[in-house]
């Protein structure tokens, strides 16, 4: 297990050495295998294709220009989804920070949800209107920390590594977003909920 | 209380997987005994099943998105971009830093900083040229220096005549067979001669303010002084008499007065 890790680690570096000297199909191998992760990340943090797609050209632009930046033993994962992190957030500062929430439609306060329990608020089919909402009214870190968990299902110390902070941190603020996402939940979930 | 509170805050990691299986016996143990913390997980695991009504968006997002045309897409750009403007060297990109516009207040802030540091140098420590010498000629008109001078010319003489003037007091209010002893004291000669040396500082200063009258009296005392200490030694009564007698005949001590009075009231 161990033996290929390092393998891949090794393979990934050979890519990347490949993409600084201007190498274009190693750089199409590289996008091809992060692809997937970056726009997980960028479109759980926005709910948004575009500004996910976004995130994603100027992720693997970036990428190409700060090559030569990345040092061998690095995990290299890690340092691209850091370069994400660091595009969403300031895109999201860019264009949504003077939001105080997601464009609806229909208010969140008009929704029908007469919860009386948590079974009939999972069948809503408002209910991921509901938590797109409260995602988007968490704080900056506990809301990528909360979508680098759930969504792109990263273990705390990978978390920690990307967002350069401790392992306490990063469970004491996944802890704090779960939190604070019930307490934005429960008016609409009902008591009980 | 104390326990529920540790339990609690391990809650979310539970729900995650991420507890050590020692950590996750504890927890389960305490949840099967307490069920307040049991309640309040599975409050906690409403929020992260709400979360998961987001996924099927997500993988339905995902799977509208083309990967496999993607990386070329991007790699087109990134490439169309590199011919437009080529990647910098290290170099370049540190330079273009250095010089970037919202640094040029600091740069401005700087270079002044610097113009008047070398300025206030140059102005402290530079040296005058020839016919520019510093003095006090420059800055106050030579009449104004004269009064000055005569002012001090005027209290020197002052401060002369008024130690005298105490000299011979005492010499006259002497008893009369002690007064060989006082003129051979120490202490009067050094008054004595303290007081001819001051004579010679002064009398250029009243030569040059021409104040013939005090200079006149100040010569006469400067004389008897000089008399009187050249002859301390073999001083007999009656020289003491002859000098008490020149004294009053001289009214040397009236003129005194007199000149004292004059020169104070001159002054401004």
């Amino acid at each position: 297990m161990e033996q290929e890790r390092v393998r891949e680690q090794d393979d990934t570096y050979t890519l990347v050495e490949r993409v600084k000297e201007g190498d274009r199909e190693a750089f199409m191998t590289v996008t091809e295998l992060y692809q997937k992760k970056v726009f997980l990340l960028a479109y759980s943090f926005f709910q948004n294709k575009d500004d996910a797609m976004d995130i994603v050209q100027e992720t693997f632009l970036r990428l190409y220009q700060k090559a030569n930046l990345f040092q061998k033993g690095k995990n290299f994962q890690s340092w691209l989804l850091q370069i994400a992190k660091n595009l969403c957030i300031d895109y999201y500062r860019k264009h949504h920070s003077k939001e105080t929430k997601f464009d609806r439609e229909v208010p969140i306060e008009e929704m029908n949800l007469p919860a009386q329990n948590s079974q009939a608020c999972y069948l809503s089919s408002d209910l991921k209107e509901i938590f797109s909402s409260c995602l988007d009214k968490l704080a900056e870190r506990q809301r990528m920390i909360f979508v680098m968990k759930h969504y792109n299902q990263h273990k705390y110390k990978e978390i920690a590594q990307i967002l350069n902070i401790s392992l306490g941190t990063v469970k004491s603020l996944h802890f704090k977003a779960v939190q604070n996402l019930r307490g934005l939940m429960s008016p609409y979930l009902g008591r009980e909920g | 209380m104390m326990e529920c509170k540790k339990i609690r805050k391990n809650l979310v990691a539970f729900l995650y997987g991420e507890l050590e299986e020692k950590e996750k016996i504890h927890l389960t143990s305490h949840l099967d005994l307490c069920p307040q913390c049991k309640s309040e997980l599975e409050r906690l695991r409403v929020a992260v099943n709400g979360a998961n009504s987001l996924k099927p968006n997500i993988e339905e997002t995902m799977a509208s998105v083309d990967w496999e045309a993607l990386p070329s897409q991007i790699a087109d750009r990134v490439f169309k971009e590199e011919a437009e403007f080529p990647r910098e060297s290290w170099f370049t990109r540190f330079t273009r830093s250095l010089f970037q516009p919202k640094l040029r207040p600091v740069y401005a802030g700087v270079l002044l900083g610097v113009l008047i540091g070398a300025l206030t140098t140059y102005m402290i420590f530079r040296v005058p040229r020839p016919g520019e010498t510093g003095t006090a000629e420059l800055f106050a008109p030579q009449d104004f220096l004269e009064r000055v001078e005569l002012q001090m010319a005027r209290r020197e003489t002052l401060n002369y005549l008024e130690k005298s003037q105490y000299l011979l007091l005492d010499f006259v209010e002497y008893p009369s067979e002690k007064k060989v002893e006082f003129w051979r004291s120490e202490f009067t000669s050094q008054r004595a001669r303290e007081l001819l040396t001051k004579k010679k500082y002064i009398n250029p200063q009243l030569n040059k303010f021409k104040m013939a009258k005090a200079k006149a009296i100040c010569d006469q005392i400067e004389l008897f002084f000089y008399e009187l200490s050249r002859v301390s030694e073999e001083l007999s009564v009656e020289q003491i008499e002859e000098i008490q007698r020149l004294i009053d005949e001289k009214q040397l001590l009236l003129k005194i007065k007199l000149l004292k009075k004059e020169l104070e009231e001159s002054e401004v």
